[in-house]
């Protein structure tokens, strides 16, 4: 099935000819500049969203509560009292998700770094049945280089530690089906969720795929996400796991 | 027998360190284990303060040089043993915070009344 459907076009029930039951997880942590622009985006596609509030001390919960007010029954919204990074987030998303018999999930970053239309492409593979996850695969040579140079350590860090080797091991664009997502036995708090993923794909034998993908480098983006410090951090945790 | 100052303070330290171990144990803060670890440290300490010569003995077991050193390097392992310890207790503590964190969140949404309408403020 061509992915070309959704381009060009804004109309909802975009996803309405994919017979499948596909929800988005956002998890944000104080994203009060731009989740109100990326929640609007998603829903004028149809899709179905669950935020979670990652603790945020800004105005991100208000925001996405009052756009979700604007699409009763689309969203669900939830949030940590406190903040507890994102392995935390995306494992409380999964959860609400397979609680709410989600059939496709996909894991999309609150920063607007994603392009919407990416996620039918994302999904395919999974609605084709070639596939238990997949992997959104950024173009290394669209990012700035310490972005670049971060990305690429973390990829040969996990396939170091993990013995797992893909093209973006950091993606925050990622599809599970139902199978993956109860199969995903991950304990990592923070950005190492990431790597810990690709672990388990690996260890579970899951069918991966991975699918390129646009990355949209704002200025606002580029103050978040995986730097070398969050970098650092995850490699001394990885040492500390397989010490324990 | 003629005490140096140092073993008059290393005395005073294992004592205070006991009454301490003790008093953490009676108000239930301190594990059995614990106790039994903690008081067999202070206890050596009072030993060693009030013998220093026994030193020389675990100096030459072991290979090193002096007495002191000895107790030296067994005292930075049993701080790093500690650190180490206490690390991971955080660690647990963490886990165990994020784990109550994740179960709050996902209760809150359930116990709402309409599942398809937001939460009133929670302020």
């Amino acid at each position: 099935m061509p992915v070309e459907p959704l381009k060009n076009q804004n109309t909802p029930k975009l996803f309405a000819h994919v017979n499948r039951d596909i929800w988005i997880i956002i998890p944000a942590y104080n994203e009060e500049n731009i989740i109100g622009d990326v929640l609007k985006d998603l829903f004028s596609r149809g899709l179905k969203l669950v935020v979670i509030d990652d603790g945020s001390t800004d105005r991100t919960y208000e925001i996405a509560q009052a756009i979700l007010k604007d699409n009763p029954g689309r969203g669900y919204l939830y949030k940590h009292p406190i903040n507890r990074g994102l392995g935390a987030t995306l494992k409380t998303g999964i959860e609400a998700c397979l609680a709410k018999g989600a059939d496709i999930m996909v894991t999309f970053d609150a920063d607007g770094q994603h392009n919407p239309d990416d996620i039918l492409p994302v999904c395919q593979p999974i609605i084709d049945g070639q596939a238990d996850v997949v992997i959104g695969v950024r173009d290394f040579n669209d990012m700035p280089r310490v972005k670049r140079v971060s990305n690429q350590l973390m990829n040969i860090i996990t396939g170091i530690f993990y013995g797992a080797h893909v093209k973006d091991s950091q993606s925050g664009l990622r599809a599970f089906n139902r199978k993956a997502a109860l199969a995903l036995d991950v304990v990592s708090r923070e950005y190492g969720i990431s790597s810990e993923i690709i672990r388990e794909i690996k260890h579970k034998e899951l069918k991966m795929e991975e699918v390129p993908i646009e990355t949209i480098y704002t200025e606002y983006a580029l103050a978040k996400g995986t730097n070398l410090k969050v970098g650092i951090k995850i490699l001394v945790k990885m040492i500390r796991d397989i010490l324990r | 027998m003629m005490l140096m100052l140092y073993q008059y303070i290393g005395i005073v330290i294992g004592i205070i360190g006991i009454i301490y171990t003790f008093i953490r144990f009676r108000d239930s803060k301190m594990s059995p284990g614990m106790l039994i670890l903690w008081s067999i440290i202070w206890i050596v300490l009072i030993v060693l303060s009030i013998f220093p010569e026994t030193t020389g003995y675990f100096a030459n077991l072991t290979g090193i040089g002096r007495g002191l050193d000895v107790i030296l390097i067994l005292g930075l392992i049993g701080c790093y043993y500690l650190i180490f310890r206490i690390y991971n207790m955080i660690e647990n503590i963490e886990e165990e915070i994020t784990l109550l964190v994740r179960e709050i969140a996902l209760e809150k949404a359930n116990s709402r009344k309409n599942e398809n309408t937001l939460p009133e403020e929670d302020e």
